[in-house]
């Protein structure tokens, strides 16, 4: 991108984008009925797994969270999942496959930013849609498990930064798709390692203590676990909250950077090889 | 006045691997160091002024879309020099991107669930496009083709001659010095490609916008470009007016027939020798017309005359007058015929 535009075109650029997308998100309203209605068939899944796994154990709490705990950390998480779900790596893949992404590079915009601006409208509607209503539900249904107070302020921050990193991430896979010339399984393979060491199916208090080490210096975790965690986690005060921002802020720059470079790399390929 | 475009010989090479055949063999290739060179785009050499309408002709393979990829900078070449408005395209491609403007027919650029307008709007910011020359674009276009009645209307509600309106429209929106068009009427009906003709052409000139056109449908390049570049197998065979081509296919037209629809008729045993008693009816009545070709393509006999020695309807009526026509297809000339013919009158 040149710089020798100013700040304020680029901003107007990232929200015609993001009006756009939001409007896409808005025509097609029975995908996001069926995305309401998999996700409860999904919840009542994980109520009978997870209460067949405390029914079976012999005291109440399980590492630290009581059913009720583990309970409004997945309802929440599954809610989360829904806005942070994109087609990232599906665009790129094929975009790449059909050639469609020269479309792209021959306009006078950074493609990530593009892409990022140009997909971002569609977790918009899909908070209000589907998080904010499973957020009350939560909050209403369990007697106010969670405070509303500076922990929301955070926890916005926090998503944020979550959809960031996440996005960071599927750009970087669907990059990945340009030398394996395959989509599906390299989809798949991200969508395990994130869903499983991100917390979003299993909160990281279950993982055994060496995993858990390792996935505290991992990416994966600043996507659900934190944010969930500012949400919900008990007695946490102001220095816990700017901790966990400042790694999330970290990991947001570093996979910035990663998913640019490899980019980068991979157009110049391009440039060289042809698509 | 400075060239827009100045390709002076540009080469581009492409590596791939050599396929061996069967499952033993795509194992191999997978640890294969076997390549080969691929020349895609060979010595190409082309200085296209402010304004022209370039019409660039190729068989598919041939390269258009690589030197075209290579003009827009998403491909570098292998070695010679491009200069377009006096940037290097790949060094330069977000500030090359700000002046250029690309329709791929088939594809859009359009956004598929929205209205149109807001395709318009998006765009308004990508190119950042001020708001008099936005407006004074959008009132240019109703008038022009009445696009103001589509504006509202979702692309994916569009038929495929509306939307590949809106993307050309789309492409002139910044007011680009160039526009690359990859073949924008393919798939349309005539009165809908004679309607696309009429925009590029008002536009071009209005705009005084350079185009560049690949096309395999030769009614194009009639309509818009006084000069043609012919590129095959990665050479450029040809770059000339439009006048010089004619010869090869402005007074020609190709009929085809078919005298019955049974398979016994329309066997190629049968239609070789229908096809030899046509050839002679006409060379009996029209012994002017010496080069009048008949030939048999699929299931049809198909006669290629030229106008300016024999009229198409005295042909067909002294065919009729000897047998009864079932069925008639006059044929659009496409640009691999005329490429065709300049191999065999060998001109360049």
């Amino acid at each position: 991108m040149s710089t020798s535009h100013g700040i304020l075109p680029r901003i107007k650029q990232n929200l015609a984008l993001m009006r756009g997308s939001i409007m896409e998100g808005l025509v097609f309203r029975t995908s996001t009925l069926a995305l309401i209605i998999g996700n409860l068939i999904y919840l009542v899944i994980i109520y009978f797994l997870w209460k067949a796994i405390y029914d079976s154990s012999p005291t109440d709490t399980v590492n630290g969270m009581r059913f009720y705990d583990t309970m409004v950390y997945l309802v929440l998480a599954s809610a989360m999942f829904n806005f942070l779900n994109n087609f990232v790596v599906w665009d790129l893949g094929r975009g790449y496959q059909s050639g469609e992404i020269v479309e792209f590079l021959v306009k006078p915009i950074d493609y990530q930013r593009y892409l990022f601006w140009g997909t971002s409208g569609n977790s918009v509607v899909t908070f209000f849609i589907t998080f904010l209503p499973t957020f009350f539900a939560v909050y209403f249904i369990t007697h106010g498990s969670f405070a509303l107070g500076i922990n929301l302020v955070f926890f916005a921050v926090s998503v944020v930064l979550a959809v960031t990193i996440n996005f960071c991430m599927d750009f970087f896979v669907g990059t990945i798709c340009f030398y394996t010339q395959s989509i599906w399984g390299v989809n798949i393979m991200k969508e395990v390692v994130i869903s499983l060491l991100s917390g979003a199916t299993i909160p990281l208090a279950f993982f055994p203590e060496q995993l858990r080490r390792i996935v505290d210096f991992l990416p994966f975790q600043a996507i659900y676990h934190t944010p969930l965690h500012l949400l919900t986690g008990e007695g946490l005060v102001i220095s816990d909250y700017m901790k966990a921002i400042g790694i999330q802020l970290l990991w947001a720059f570093v996979m910035l950077f990663i998913s640019k470079a490899f980019w980068k790399r991979s157009l110049k390929t391009l440039t060289i090889n042809g698509g | 006045m400075e060239p827009m475009i100045q390709m002076t010989g540009v080469h581009k090479e492409f590596k791939v691997v050599n396929r061996r055949e069967g499952v033993r063999g795509s194992i191999l290739d997978l640890f294969s160091r076997d390549y080969q060179i691929l020349h895609a785009v060979n010595d190409v050499t082309l200085n296209i002024m402010p304004g022209e309408m370039v019409g660039y002709l190729g068989p598919n393979g041939a390269g258009k879309s690589t030197t075209i990829k290579m003009m827009t900078g998403i491909l570098e070449p292998t070695s010679g020099e491009i200069l377009v408005n006096k940037r290097v395209p790949y060094k330069n491609r977000t500030r090359n991107a700000q002046d250029i403007g690309v329709v791929f027919g088939q594809r859009t650029q359009l956004w598929w669930a929205l209205p149109v307008i807001e395709s318009f709007k998006i765009l308004k910011e990508i190119y950042r496009i001020p708001d008099q020359e936005y407006k004074d674009n959008l009132e240019y276009y109703d008038a022009l083709v009445g696009a103001g009645s589509l504006y509202h209307k979702a692309v994916r509600e569009m038929s495929l001659g509306q939307r590949t309106l809106c993307d050309i429209l789309a492409a002139f929106l910044h007011n680009p010095g160039i526009v690359f068009m990859d073949e924008p009427t393919i798939g349309l009906d005539v009165s809908m490609k004679g309607k696309i003709r009429q925009l590029v052409s008002s536009l071009n000139e209005r705009k005084g916008t350079t185009v560049i056109l690949t096309t395999h449908d030769m009614g194009d390049v009639d309509a818009l470009c006084k000069r043609i570049v012919i590129i095959d197998k990665g050479k450029m065979i040809y770059d000339n007016d439009i006048q010089h081509l004619q010869q090869y296919f402005g007074a020609y037209r190709t009929v085809k027939i078919q005298f019955g629809r049974k398979t016994e008729e329309i066997e190629t045993k049968a239609l070789e020798k229908q096809a030899k008693e046509v050839e002679g009816w006409l060379l009996e009545k029209f012994p002017q017309a010496k080069s009048t070709a008949v030939s048999v393509e699929d299931k049809w006999i198909q006669i290629l005359l030229n106008e300016d020695e024999i009229r198409m309807m005295q042909a067909v009526n002294c065919i009729q007058d000897n047998r009864r026509i079932m069925d008639m297809n006059l044929q659009e000339i496409t640009t691999e015929s005329v490429i065709r013919k300049i191999y065999e009158g060998g001109i360049a």
